[in-house]
């Protein structure tokens, strides 16, 4: 028993120790990351729908269907990376206004929004362009209402 | 002082005080100037939201600083725009007959719309787009009237304008209005396609893009000669971008990807439209698949100019100057390096 209660306060004092160990590098790559899972996975993926539905590109159900699964893969991810102190103003490249944080479920709710309409959008290329096109333009909708409540632009 | 010079200052301002009370008389189109026309309710509502008109005098959901809004049919303003001249309250303008304009005739409203004269020979700011709205012909404000008068009627009376000295001069507006208000209607371009001069009406008349993308000289004037090539947000941060076909504005664009953009909000990279601009774009949205390639016609015609405003250089990562992102050293040196263009999405 005794050597029970060691290891469970040995454990509190490392997992306390970890938590206070979120220093402003974690912070930073928490912001990178986030960034980057925007920035990288579905900004890409978006322009290349966009440009099949408006007909800069040929439409291809698969590659649509491909980029759409990539965006879907991204919401339950990257709203794990909003720890407290990575808001817009308290830290470099953060456009994340202060309201993610006070409230935070409905952020998540347009999370999930997003993970679902893109998901849908993917099907959806397996139907055909004009199929697609409605899908994907529900799913711009969460983009747009996401970043209008929770964004502040850069420059 | 010799007695003299005395009654000489005083002839002088008394002329002076003549001379601005005539400069500044308020100019109104008589009665007769109205054609006969028949309102059509349709149009009105198009022209609602070609004029954007909900974006500023719908009430703002809680602050007054919000963008967003409660309802865009319930007009009874109180959204306040911050400005180097002062606070603008914007004033109510749905049909409720003592704060609102319920008791204006449509010439009042043509008054105001193509003058700047509100009822009685009030001038009135030109953060009300007047310098815009004078382009709209007498049917679609006509129109417009109509169709503003189904509106419900919302009781709210608004604060009164906070404004610097001199802003604070009302009078003084008429001479404001001498440089930059005649009240005239846009005229077709005789050499330009009937697609471009339907983007210059919408853009230049009721859609008052100019006002914000356009930078003004100290009196609040725009600047013809850059016209378009962006200008510093008039309610504080950030800056509105040139939407002229040079490479510091739309020169990738093609017209489809911005009517696209008045269409969805979304850019060709798949950005978001966000600010004032998401209210401007859902309005855009309401009108015709043809308006809005009209638009992006005539934007692509437009002389290419180099930003109003200068930029922050990108990519370089020395050249650092943006007041609000580099205040806070968070050991955050590493992310910067990694993400040299501060653009993209979040």
């Amino acid at each position: 028993m005794q050597k029970f209660i060691v290891v469970v306060c040995a454990l509190l004092v490392i997992a306390i120790g970890a938590s206070a160990a979120i220093s402003a590098e974690d912070l930073a790559a928490a912001v990178k990351e986030r960034r980057d899972l925007m920035k990288k996975t579905v900004a890409p993926a978006a322009k290349l729908g966009g440009q099949m539905i408006k007909g800069v590109v040929p439409f291809d159900g698969a590659k649509a269907a491909k980029a759409m699964n990539d965006i879907s893969s991204v919401p339950d991810k990257y709203v794990t990376l909003f720890p407290k102190g990575t808001e817009h103003g308290a830290i470099a490249d953060s456009e994340a206004l202060p309201k993610v944080w006070e409230d935070f479920d409905n952020f998540k709710a347009l999370a999930t929004k997003l993970k679902d309409t893109s998901a849908k959008a993917a099907g959806a290329a397996e139907q055909g362009k004009g199929t697609f096109t409605a899908a994907f333009n529900d799913m711009t909708k969460v983009c747009k209402q996401c970043h209008e409540s929770y964004r502040e632009k850069l420059e | 002082m010799s007695r003299a010079w005395w009654w000489a200052l005083l002839v002088l301002g008394i002329a002076g005080a003549i001379v601005f009370y005539l400069l500044t008389m308020p100019k109104t189109v008589p009665a007769s100037e109205l054609p006969s026309h028949t309102p059509d309710l349709a149009n009105g509502e198009y022209m609602f939201a070609a004029g954007g008109c909900a974006e500023c005098h719908a009430e703002p959901l809680a602050k007054c600083k919000d963008v967003k809004i409660k309802d865009e049919l319930s007009l009874g303003g109180g959204r306040c725009l911050r400005t180097d001249f002062g606070v603008f309250h914007v004033p109510n303008i749905s049909p409720d007959k003592e704060t609102g304009i319920g008791n204006w005739s449509t010439l009042d409203f043509v008054n105001a719309m193509k003058h700047g004269v509100g009822p009685g020979g009030v001038h009135l700011y030109p953060a009300f787009p007047y310098a815009s709205y004078q382009h709209m012909t007498y049917e679609d404000l006509i129109d417009l009237k109509a169709y503003l008068d189904t509106l419900p009627a919302v009781k709210h009376k608004t604060e009164p304008h906070q404004l610097t000295f001199p802003y604070n001069i009302r009078r003084a507006v008429g001479l404001w209005q001498l440089l930059y208000v005649d009240g005239k209607t846009f005229e077709p371009d005789p050499k330009a396609s009937s697609e471009i001069n339907r983007g210059d009406y919408l853009v230049n008349g009721p859609g008052h893009c100019g006002e914000c993308h356009s930078s003004r000289n100290f009196l609040g004037g725009i600047l013809k000669s850059q016209a378009f090539a962006g200008a510093r947000n008039p309610e504080g941060k950030g800056k509105v971008p040139n939407i002229t076909p040079h490479q510091d504005g739309l020169a990738d664009w093609s017209a489809e990807d911005i009517a696209y953009l008045l269409e969805t909000g979304n850019t060709p990279d798949f950005d978001v439209v966000g600010g004032l601009m998401a209210r401007v774009q859902e309005n855009m949205a309401k009108l015709k698949p043809e308006d809005r390639a009209a638009i992006a016609a005539y934007l692509k015609a437009l002389p290419p100019l180099p930003d109003a405003v200068p930029r922050k250089k990108k990519g370089a990562g020395k050249e650092e100057g943006d007041e609000e992102e580099n205040t806070e050293e968070s050991g955050g040196e590493a992310s910067d390096a990694a993400s040299p263009s501060p653009d993209g999405s979040e």
